[in-house]
Protein backbone atom coordinates (compact mmCIF):
# COMPACT_ATOMS: atom_id res chain seq x y z
CA UNK A 1 0.00 0.00 0.00
CA UNK A 2 0.70 3.69 -0.37
CA UNK A 3 3.07 4.51 2.13
CA UNK A 4 1.21 8.04 1.73
CA UNK A 5 -1.80 6.32 2.17
CA UNK A 6 -0.80 4.56 5.33
CA UNK A 7 0.39 7.42 6.96
CA UNK A 8 -2.90 9.10 5.94
CA UNK A 9 -5.20 6.54 7.59
CA UNK A 10 -2.97 6.13 10.95
CA UNK A 11 -4.06 9.40 11.03
CA UNK A 12 -7.69 8.98 11.36
CA UNK A 13 -9.94 8.86 14.02
CA UNK A 14 -11.11 5.55 13.46
CA UNK A 15 -7.75 3.95 13.19
CA UNK A 16 -7.15 5.48 16.71
CA UNK A 17 -9.71 4.60 18.15
CA UNK A 18 -9.68 0.83 17.06
CA UNK A 19 -6.24 0.24 17.70
CA UNK A 20 -6.71 1.63 21.36
CA UNK A 21 -10.18 -0.96 21.79
CA UNK A 22 -7.00 -3.44 20.56
CA UNK A 23 -4.75 -2.78 23.07
CA UNK A 24 -6.96 -2.19 25.63
CA UNK A 25 -8.10 -5.91 25.16
CA UNK A 26 -4.64 -7.59 24.63
CA UNK A 27 -3.94 -6.17 27.97
CA UNK A 28 -6.79 -7.64 29.21
CA UNK A 29 -5.95 -10.85 27.49
CA UNK A 30 -2.34 -10.98 28.41
CA UNK A 31 -3.54 -10.22 31.79
CA UNK A 32 -6.15 -12.27 32.15
CA UNK A 33 -3.86 -15.03 31.15
CA UNK A 34 -1.44 -13.66 34.18
CA UNK A 35 -4.20 -13.74 36.67
CA UNK A 36 -4.70 -17.74 35.55
CA UNK A 37 -1.27 -18.79 35.76
CA UNK A 38 -1.25 -16.62 39.15
CA UNK A 39 -4.14 -18.68 40.24
CA UNK A 40 -2.84 -22.17 39.66
CA UNK A 41 0.70 -21.52 41.82
CA UNK A 42 -1.68 -19.82 44.83
CA UNK A 43 -3.70 -22.85 45.07
CA UNK A 44 -0.33 -25.02 44.58
CA UNK A 45 1.03 -22.99 47.28
CA UNK A 46 -2.02 -23.07 49.41
CA UNK A 47 -2.17 -26.94 49.27
CA UNK A 48 1.22 -27.24 50.41
CA UNK A 49 0.73 -25.19 53.72
CA UNK A 50 2.17 -22.08 52.50
CA UNK A 51 0.55 -20.03 54.59
CA UNK A 52 1.32 -18.61 58.71
CA UNK A 53 -1.95 -17.89 60.66
CA UNK A 54 -0.44 -13.94 62.07
CA UNK A 55 -0.26 -12.83 58.13
CA UNK A 56 -3.77 -14.59 57.26
CA UNK A 57 -5.30 -13.11 60.74
CA UNK A 58 -3.21 -9.89 59.50
CA UNK A 59 -4.99 -9.64 56.23
CA UNK A 60 -8.26 -10.31 57.89
CA UNK A 61 -8.38 -7.66 60.30
CA UNK A 62 -6.76 -5.43 56.96
CA UNK A 63 -9.63 -6.69 54.75
CA UNK A 64 -12.67 -7.22 57.27
CA UNK A 65 -11.85 -4.52 60.13
CA UNK A 66 -10.43 -1.60 58.67
CA UNK A 67 -12.40 -1.10 55.56
CA UNK A 68 -16.27 -1.76 57.38
CA UNK A 69 -17.07 1.84 58.10
CA UNK A 70 -16.66 2.87 54.65
CA UNK A 71 -18.45 -0.11 53.18
CA UNK A 72 -21.07 0.33 56.03
CA UNK A 73 -21.16 4.11 55.03
CA UNK A 74 -21.51 3.09 51.04
CA UNK A 75 -24.20 0.28 51.74
CA UNK A 76 -26.05 2.72 54.04
CA UNK A 77 -26.55 5.71 51.93
CA UNK A 78 -27.33 3.48 49.30
CA UNK A 79 -30.63 1.97 50.92
CA UNK A 80 -31.22 5.83 52.47
CA UNK A 81 -31.47 6.81 48.59
CA UNK A 82 -33.41 3.35 47.75
CA UNK A 83 -35.84 3.47 50.54
CA UNK A 84 -36.26 7.75 50.30
CA UNK A 85 -37.62 7.31 46.53
CA UNK A 86 -39.39 4.19 46.81
CA UNK A 87 -41.66 3.90 50.11
CA UNK A 88 -43.08 6.80 49.61
CA UNK A 89 -44.24 5.75 46.07
CA UNK A 90 -45.39 2.49 47.25
CA UNK A 91 -47.61 4.04 50.34
CA UNK A 92 -49.16 5.86 47.89
CA UNK A 93 -50.11 3.13 45.35
CA UNK A 94 -50.93 0.89 48.42
CA UNK A 95 -47.95 -1.14 48.43
CA UNK A 96 -46.71 -0.08 51.56
CA UNK A 97 -46.67 -3.23 52.86
CA UNK A 98 -44.38 -4.67 50.60
CA UNK A 99 -41.96 -1.92 51.27
CA UNK A 100 -39.58 -4.23 53.54
CA UNK A 101 -39.86 -6.92 51.03
CA UNK A 102 -38.57 -4.97 48.13
CA UNK A 103 -35.88 -3.08 50.36
CA UNK A 104 -34.27 -6.77 51.82
CA UNK A 105 -34.58 -8.63 48.42
CA UNK A 106 -33.33 -5.87 46.84
CA UNK A 107 -29.87 -5.52 49.44
CA UNK A 108 -29.47 -9.35 50.09
CA UNK A 109 -29.49 -10.15 46.09
CA UNK A 110 -27.75 -7.06 45.13
CA UNK A 111 -27.18 -3.91 46.99
CA UNK A 112 -25.14 -5.69 49.55
CA UNK A 113 -23.16 -7.58 47.71
CA UNK A 114 -21.93 -5.09 44.80
CA UNK A 115 -21.72 -1.87 46.79
CA UNK A 116 -19.63 -3.86 49.57
CA UNK A 117 -17.34 -4.89 46.17
CA UNK A 118 -17.18 -1.26 45.40
CA UNK A 119 -15.71 0.04 48.20
CA UNK A 120 -13.62 -2.76 49.51
CA UNK A 121 -11.91 -2.20 45.58
CA UNK A 122 -11.24 1.59 46.38
CA UNK A 123 -9.90 0.71 49.82
CA UNK A 124 -8.25 -2.16 50.10
CA UNK A 125 -8.11 -3.26 46.18
CA UNK A 126 -5.86 -0.09 45.80
CA UNK A 127 -4.17 -0.46 48.54
CA UNK A 128 -3.38 -4.11 47.80
CA UNK A 129 -2.02 -3.19 44.67
CA UNK A 130 -0.06 0.09 45.66
CA UNK A 131 1.57 -2.15 47.82
CA UNK A 132 3.01 -5.16 45.85
CA UNK A 133 3.88 -2.60 43.03
CA UNK A 134 6.09 -0.54 45.39
CA UNK A 135 7.64 -3.86 46.48
CA UNK A 136 8.04 -5.17 42.76
CA UNK A 137 9.76 -1.78 42.02
CA UNK A 138 11.76 -1.52 44.95
CA UNK A 139 13.29 -5.31 43.98
CA UNK A 140 11.40 -6.53 47.61
CA UNK A 141 9.31 -9.59 45.60
CA UNK A 142 12.79 -10.16 44.09
CA UNK A 143 14.25 -9.93 47.86
CA UNK A 144 11.70 -12.72 48.70
CA UNK A 145 12.74 -15.15 45.96
CA UNK A 146 15.95 -15.02 46.69
CA UNK A 147 15.78 -15.46 50.56
CA UNK A 148 13.83 -19.07 49.28
CA UNK A 149 10.19 -18.09 50.39
CA UNK A 150 7.65 -18.04 47.48
CA UNK A 151 6.30 -15.26 46.46
CA UNK A 152 3.23 -16.28 45.43
CA UNK A 153 2.46 -18.40 48.67
CA UNK A 154 4.09 -15.20 50.96
CA UNK A 155 2.14 -12.48 49.36
CA UNK A 156 -1.00 -14.12 47.50
CA UNK A 157 -2.06 -16.72 49.71
CA UNK A 158 -2.80 -14.72 52.77
CA UNK A 159 -4.59 -11.47 50.73
CA UNK A 160 -6.87 -13.83 48.93
CA UNK A 161 -7.84 -16.34 51.74
CA UNK A 162 -8.68 -12.89 53.73
CA UNK A 163 -10.50 -11.77 50.78
CA UNK A 164 -12.88 -14.92 50.21
CA UNK A 165 -13.06 -15.46 54.33
CA UNK A 166 -13.64 -11.53 55.11
CA UNK A 167 -15.97 -10.44 52.28
CA UNK A 168 -19.10 -12.69 52.95
CA UNK A 169 -18.53 -11.30 56.60
CA UNK A 170 -18.67 -8.05 55.59
CA UNK A 171 -21.97 -8.41 53.44
CA UNK A 172 -23.87 -10.00 55.96
CA UNK A 173 -23.15 -6.69 58.39
CA UNK A 174 -23.22 -4.64 55.36
CA UNK A 175 -27.21 -5.82 54.50
CA UNK A 176 -28.19 -5.86 57.82
CA UNK A 177 -27.15 -2.26 58.27
CA UNK A 178 -28.68 -1.45 54.97
CA UNK A 179 -32.43 -2.98 55.75
CA UNK A 180 -32.51 -1.13 58.87
CA UNK A 181 -31.59 2.07 57.69
CA UNK A 182 -33.98 0.98 54.80
CA UNK A 183 -36.89 0.73 57.77
CA UNK A 184 -35.44 4.06 59.58
CA UNK A 185 -35.90 5.91 56.13
CA UNK A 186 -38.88 4.22 55.33
CA UNK A 187 -40.50 5.56 58.39
CA UNK A 188 -38.83 9.26 57.93
CA UNK A 189 -40.09 9.73 54.31
CA UNK A 190 -43.00 7.63 54.44
CA UNK A 191 -44.67 6.71 58.04
CA UNK A 192 -44.61 3.06 57.67
CA UNK A 193 -44.16 1.52 60.91
CA UNK A 194 -41.38 -0.66 61.62
CA UNK A 195 -44.07 -3.77 62.16
CA UNK A 196 -45.45 -3.24 58.64
CA UNK A 197 -41.60 -2.84 56.72
CA UNK A 198 -40.50 -5.90 59.10
CA UNK A 199 -43.43 -7.99 58.98
CA UNK A 200 -42.84 -7.75 54.87
CA UNK A 201 -39.27 -8.31 54.89
CA UNK A 202 -39.65 -11.90 55.37
CA UNK A 203 -41.91 -12.76 52.71
CA UNK A 204 -39.87 -12.60 49.24
CA UNK A 205 -36.66 -13.53 51.24
CA UNK A 206 -35.41 -17.11 50.77
CA UNK A 207 -32.38 -19.34 52.01
CA UNK A 208 -31.28 -19.79 48.43
CA UNK A 209 -31.32 -15.36 48.77
CA UNK A 210 -28.60 -16.02 51.76
CA UNK A 211 -26.40 -18.42 50.44
CA UNK A 212 -26.05 -16.85 46.67
CA UNK A 213 -25.40 -13.41 48.23
CA UNK A 214 -22.57 -15.40 50.44
CA UNK A 215 -21.25 -17.08 47.83
CA UNK A 216 -21.14 -14.80 45.54
CA UNK A 217 -19.56 -12.12 48.15
CA UNK A 218 -17.05 -14.65 48.47
CA UNK A 219 -16.13 -14.97 45.05
CA UNK A 220 -16.21 -11.32 44.84
CA UNK A 221 -13.79 -11.05 47.41
CA UNK A 222 -11.21 -13.25 46.23
CA UNK A 223 -11.54 -11.87 43.09
CA UNK A 224 -11.06 -7.91 44.06
CA UNK A 225 -7.57 -9.92 45.90
CA UNK A 226 -6.78 -12.06 43.35
CA UNK A 227 -6.65 -9.50 41.06
CA UNK A 228 -5.37 -6.05 42.63
CA UNK A 229 -2.46 -8.61 44.08
CA UNK A 230 -1.50 -9.16 40.13
CA UNK A 231 -2.09 -6.22 39.14
CA UNK A 232 0.55 -4.58 41.64
CA UNK A 233 2.93 -7.98 41.00
CA UNK A 234 3.14 -7.66 37.65
CA UNK A 235 4.39 -3.70 38.03
CA UNK A 236 7.09 -2.14 36.32
CA UNK A 237 8.88 1.25 35.57
CA UNK A 238 8.57 3.11 39.17
CA UNK A 239 6.24 5.31 40.25
CA UNK A 240 4.52 5.72 36.95
CA UNK A 241 3.99 1.86 37.15
CA UNK A 242 2.72 2.06 40.46
CA UNK A 243 0.11 4.26 39.55
CA UNK A 244 -0.69 2.35 36.48
CA UNK A 245 -0.95 -0.97 38.16
CA UNK A 246 -3.39 0.73 40.96
CA UNK A 247 -5.88 2.07 38.25
CA UNK A 248 -5.62 -1.35 36.32
CA UNK A 249 -6.54 -2.99 39.42
CA UNK A 250 -9.79 -0.94 40.74
CA UNK A 251 -10.77 -1.04 37.29
CA UNK A 252 -10.43 -4.59 36.26
CA UNK A 253 -11.92 -5.51 39.88
CA UNK A 254 -14.69 -3.15 39.39
CA UNK A 255 -15.58 -4.82 35.66
CA UNK A 256 -15.04 -8.32 36.87
CA UNK A 257 -17.38 -7.75 40.16
CA UNK A 258 -20.36 -6.71 37.67
CA UNK A 259 -19.27 -9.48 35.33
CA UNK A 260 -19.37 -11.88 38.19
CA UNK A 261 -22.92 -10.33 39.24
CA UNK A 262 -24.14 -10.87 35.97
CA UNK A 263 -23.29 -14.49 36.12
CA UNK A 264 -24.61 -15.01 39.37
CA UNK A 265 -27.84 -13.75 38.36
CA UNK A 266 -27.96 -15.83 35.04
CA UNK A 267 -27.03 -18.98 36.79
CA UNK A 268 -29.32 -18.36 40.12
CA UNK A 269 -32.31 -16.31 39.19
CA UNK A 270 -33.04 -16.83 35.75
CA UNK B 1 34.05 -24.26 42.50
CA UNK B 2 31.26 -22.29 43.74
CA UNK B 3 29.53 -20.70 40.81
CA UNK B 4 30.00 -21.59 36.59
CA UNK B 5 28.19 -19.98 34.12
CA UNK B 6 28.97 -21.39 30.72
CA UNK B 7 27.84 -19.81 27.33
CA UNK B 8 24.72 -18.25 29.11
CA UNK B 9 22.94 -16.03 26.23
CA UNK B 10 19.95 -13.55 27.26
CA UNK B 11 17.22 -11.96 25.24
CA UNK B 12 14.97 -9.07 25.78
CA UNK B 13 12.68 -9.41 22.85
CA UNK B 14 15.07 -8.97 19.75
CA UNK B 15 17.93 -7.15 22.04
CA UNK B 16 20.59 -9.79 23.35
CA UNK B 17 21.43 -8.68 26.19
CA UNK B 18 24.20 -11.27 27.48
CA UNK B 19 26.06 -13.13 24.50
CA UNK B 20 27.50 -16.15 25.40
CA UNK B 21 29.41 -15.03 28.38
CA UNK B 22 31.42 -17.72 30.85
CA UNK B 23 33.35 -17.14 33.77
CA UNK B 24 33.98 -19.60 37.40
CA UNK B 25 34.18 -18.02 41.25
CA UNK B 26 35.66 -20.32 42.96
CA UNK B 27 34.69 -20.45 46.93
CA UNK B 28 36.43 -17.80 48.93
CA UNK B 29 36.82 -15.54 46.08
CA UNK B 30 35.63 -12.51 44.85
CA UNK B 31 34.82 -11.82 41.26
CA UNK B 32 33.94 -8.13 40.26
CA UNK B 33 32.22 -7.57 37.32
CA UNK B 34 32.68 -4.11 35.70
CA UNK B 35 31.67 -1.95 33.05
CA UNK B 36 29.51 0.86 32.07
CA UNK B 37 25.80 1.38 32.70
CA UNK B 38 23.33 -1.03 30.43
CA UNK B 39 26.26 -3.43 30.25
CA UNK B 40 24.38 -6.04 31.79
CA UNK B 41 25.85 -6.56 34.88
CA UNK B 42 23.20 -6.55 36.80
CA UNK B 43 21.23 -8.94 34.69
CA UNK B 44 23.85 -11.28 35.24
CA UNK B 45 23.32 -11.66 38.60
CA UNK B 46 19.61 -12.11 38.34
CA UNK B 47 20.31 -14.96 35.75
CA UNK B 48 22.51 -16.55 38.32
CA UNK B 49 20.07 -16.19 41.27
CA UNK B 50 17.28 -17.21 39.17
CA UNK B 51 15.01 -14.34 39.20
CA UNK B 52 15.16 -14.00 35.22
CA UNK B 53 15.53 -17.15 32.76
CA UNK B 54 17.92 -17.63 30.50
CA UNK B 55 17.56 -18.58 26.81
CA UNK B 56 20.71 -20.79 26.66
CA UNK B 57 23.56 -21.99 28.55
CA UNK B 58 24.00 -22.85 31.90
CA UNK B 59 24.14 -21.79 35.82
CA UNK B 60 26.09 -24.24 37.86
CA UNK B 61 26.21 -23.74 41.65
CA UNK B 62 27.56 -25.84 44.39
CA UNK B 63 24.66 -26.96 47.12
CA UNK B 64 23.99 -24.52 49.27
CA UNK B 65 22.29 -20.68 48.99
CA UNK B 66 22.57 -18.28 46.91
CA UNK B 67 22.04 -14.72 48.59
CA UNK B 68 21.78 -11.37 46.92
CA UNK B 69 22.33 -7.93 48.56
CA UNK B 70 20.54 -5.69 46.20
CA UNK B 71 21.45 -2.24 44.96
CA UNK B 72 18.99 -0.24 47.14
CA UNK B 73 18.92 -2.55 49.72
CA UNK B 74 15.37 -3.79 49.40
CA UNK B 75 14.49 -4.14 52.85
CA UNK B 76 10.92 -5.37 53.38
CA UNK B 77 9.81 -1.59 54.86
CA UNK B 78 6.86 -2.58 56.43
CA UNK B 79 8.64 -5.29 58.78
CA UNK B 80 11.62 -4.10 61.38
CA UNK B 81 15.08 -5.29 61.56
CA UNK B 82 14.25 -8.08 63.14
CA UNK B 83 11.55 -9.39 61.07
CA UNK B 84 13.74 -8.55 57.43
CA UNK B 85 16.95 -10.46 58.93
CA UNK B 86 15.02 -13.42 60.48
CA UNK B 87 12.46 -13.33 57.42
CA UNK B 88 13.92 -16.55 55.51
CA UNK B 89 14.35 -18.69 58.91
CA UNK B 90 10.72 -17.56 60.01
CA UNK B 91 9.07 -17.97 56.25
CA UNK B 92 10.53 -20.76 54.05
CA UNK B 93 9.04 -24.16 54.40
CA UNK B 94 12.08 -26.09 55.08
CA UNK B 95 13.48 -23.64 58.11
CA UNK B 96 10.30 -22.34 59.54
CA UNK B 97 10.39 -24.66 62.27
CA UNK B 98 13.66 -25.24 63.32
CA UNK B 99 14.03 -22.41 65.13
CA UNK B 100 12.69 -21.34 68.44
CA UNK B 101 12.02 -17.52 69.13
CA UNK B 102 15.11 -17.10 71.38
CA UNK B 103 17.04 -18.92 68.63
CA UNK B 104 15.85 -16.21 66.05
CA UNK B 105 16.71 -13.22 68.24
CA UNK B 106 20.63 -14.86 69.43
CA UNK B 107 20.93 -15.19 65.51
CA UNK B 108 19.95 -11.87 64.44
CA UNK B 109 21.83 -10.30 67.24
CA UNK B 110 24.96 -12.19 65.72
CA UNK B 111 24.23 -11.09 62.29
CA UNK B 112 24.22 -7.79 63.55
CA UNK B 113 27.16 -7.62 65.43
CA UNK B 114 28.93 -8.50 62.42
CA UNK B 115 27.92 -6.10 60.42
CA UNK B 116 28.41 -3.86 63.43
CA UNK B 117 25.07 -2.72 64.28
CA UNK B 118 24.15 -4.16 67.59
CA UNK B 119 21.07 -3.48 68.71
CA UNK B 120 18.84 -2.31 66.08
CA UNK B 121 16.18 -4.61 66.21
CA UNK B 122 13.42 -2.64 66.86
CA UNK B 123 13.82 -0.19 64.24
CA UNK B 124 12.03 0.09 61.14
CA UNK B 125 14.15 0.35 57.25
CA UNK B 126 12.91 4.40 57.59
CA UNK B 127 14.42 4.92 60.26
CA UNK B 128 18.28 4.16 59.32
CA UNK B 129 20.98 5.50 56.91
CA UNK B 130 21.60 4.37 53.55
CA UNK B 131 24.85 2.79 54.66
CA UNK B 132 23.04 1.45 57.27
CA UNK B 133 20.65 -0.50 55.56
CA UNK B 134 23.16 -1.38 52.81
CA UNK B 135 24.62 -3.11 56.36
CA UNK B 136 20.95 -4.75 57.58
CA UNK B 137 20.53 -6.75 53.81
CA UNK B 138 23.81 -7.92 54.22
CA UNK B 139 23.00 -9.44 57.83
CA UNK B 140 19.50 -10.73 56.13
CA UNK B 141 21.94 -12.24 53.00
CA UNK B 142 23.82 -13.77 55.36
CA UNK B 143 21.38 -15.37 57.43
CA UNK B 144 21.03 -18.55 55.74
CA UNK B 145 24.49 -19.12 55.68
CA UNK B 146 25.18 -19.48 51.68
CA UNK B 147 28.22 -20.67 49.75
CA UNK B 148 27.57 -17.67 47.18
CA UNK B 149 26.78 -14.08 47.44
CA UNK B 150 26.16 -11.87 44.96
CA UNK B 151 26.35 -7.57 45.29
CA UNK B 152 24.32 -5.90 43.21
CA UNK B 153 26.37 -1.96 43.01
CA UNK B 154 26.84 -2.24 46.80
CA UNK B 155 27.98 1.24 47.40
CA UNK B 156 26.35 2.75 44.84
CA UNK B 157 24.81 6.06 46.16
CA UNK B 158 26.79 5.95 49.26
CA UNK B 159 29.30 8.96 50.80
CA UNK B 160 33.52 7.53 50.37
CA UNK B 161 33.68 6.83 54.47
CA UNK B 162 30.36 4.48 54.02
CA UNK B 163 31.77 2.98 50.65
CA UNK B 164 34.52 2.23 52.38
CA UNK B 165 32.84 0.55 55.40
CA UNK B 166 30.85 -1.09 53.06
CA UNK B 167 33.91 -2.35 50.94
CA UNK B 168 35.61 -3.70 54.40
CA UNK B 169 32.59 -5.37 55.12
CA UNK B 170 32.48 -7.54 51.62
CA UNK B 171 35.68 -8.81 52.38
CA UNK B 172 34.98 -9.66 56.24
CA UNK B 173 32.11 -11.26 55.15
CA UNK B 174 34.11 -13.69 52.23
CA UNK B 175 36.55 -14.15 55.57
CA UNK B 176 33.59 -15.28 57.76
CA UNK B 177 31.50 -17.70 55.37
CA UNK B 178 34.20 -18.42 52.68
CA UNK B 179 31.40 -17.39 50.15
CA UNK B 180 32.16 -17.76 46.31
CA UNK B 181 31.06 -13.61 46.03
CA UNK B 182 30.26 -11.46 43.25
CA UNK B 183 30.32 -7.79 43.01
CA UNK B 184 28.62 -5.71 40.45
CA UNK B 185 30.34 -2.05 40.62
CA UNK B 186 31.65 0.94 38.49
CA UNK B 187 33.53 1.91 41.37
CA UNK B 188 36.98 1.64 41.14
CA UNK B 189 37.33 1.95 45.30
CA UNK B 190 35.08 -1.09 45.52
CA UNK B 191 37.08 -2.85 42.70
CA UNK B 192 40.43 -2.44 43.99
CA UNK B 193 39.76 -3.31 48.17
CA UNK B 194 37.24 -6.37 47.60
CA UNK B 195 37.59 -7.98 44.69
CA UNK B 196 40.32 -11.05 43.58
CA UNK B 197 39.66 -11.07 40.02
CA UNK B 198 37.49 -8.52 37.56
CA UNK B 199 35.52 -9.15 34.47
CA UNK B 200 34.27 -6.28 32.22
CA UNK B 201 30.94 -6.35 30.01
CA UNK B 202 30.59 -4.69 27.17
CA UNK B 203 27.63 -4.85 24.96
CA UNK B 204 26.88 -8.55 26.66
CA UNK B 205 30.34 -9.79 26.18
CA UNK B 206 33.42 -9.91 28.37
CA UNK B 207 35.67 -7.63 27.09
CA UNK B 208 38.28 -8.27 29.85
CA UNK B 209 38.90 -10.74 32.47
CA UNK B 210 41.92 -10.41 35.08
CA UNK B 211 43.41 -9.05 38.04
CA UNK B 212 42.26 -5.28 39.70
CA UNK B 213 46.15 -4.74 39.22
CA UNK B 214 46.19 -5.81 35.33
CA UNK B 215 42.55 -3.61 34.78
CA UNK B 216 44.67 -0.59 36.28
CA UNK B 217 47.62 -1.25 33.86
CA UNK B 218 45.00 -0.02 30.47
CA UNK B 219 47.01 -2.21 28.48
CA UNK B 220 44.14 -2.97 26.61
CA UNK B 221 41.41 -0.52 24.83
CA UNK B 222 38.36 -1.25 27.13
CA UNK B 223 40.14 -1.00 30.69
CA UNK B 224 41.96 2.06 29.17
CA UNK B 225 38.70 3.79 28.45
CA UNK B 226 37.01 2.65 31.93
CA UNK B 227 40.11 3.44 33.94
CA UNK B 228 40.24 6.97 32.78
CA UNK B 229 36.33 7.35 32.57
CA UNK B 230 36.80 8.85 28.70
CA UNK B 231 34.36 9.34 25.94
CA UNK B 232 36.84 8.52 23.43
CA UNK B 233 37.32 4.20 22.99
CA UNK B 234 36.00 1.35 21.74
CA UNK B 235 32.48 1.35 24.30
CA UNK B 236 30.06 4.29 22.95
CA UNK B 237 28.11 5.50 25.35
CA UNK B 238 24.23 5.62 24.23
CA UNK B 239 22.94 9.47 23.99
Amino acid sequence: MDEALVKYLKQSATYKISSQILRVLSNFISMLGKIVHLSFRMLKCMFQGGVTRKELIYQCDRFGVSSLPITLSIVGMTSIIVASQVALEMVKQGGGNFVGMLMTILIVREVGAIMSGFAITSMIGSSLASELATMRVTEQIDAIDVLGVDSIGYLFVPRVLSGIIMMPIIVIIASIFGVLLGALTAKMFAGLTYIAYFDSAWLGLFMKDLWVSLLKSSVFGGTIALISCSCGFYASGGAKGVGIATTNAVVWSFISIVVWDMIFAIIFFF
Amino acid sequence: MSIEVRNLVKKFEDKTVINDISFKVDDGEVLAIVGFSGSGKSTVLKLICGLIPYDSGEVITSEGDIAMVFQYSALFDSLNVFDNISFALRERKDLRKKYSKSDLQEIVAQKLELVGLKGIENKFPSELSGGMQKRVSFARAIVTKPNSILYDEPTAGLDPMSSTLIEDYIVRLRNETNAASIVVTHQMSTITRTADRVIMLYDGKIVFEGTPTELLKQDNPYTKQFVTASLEGPMKMQA
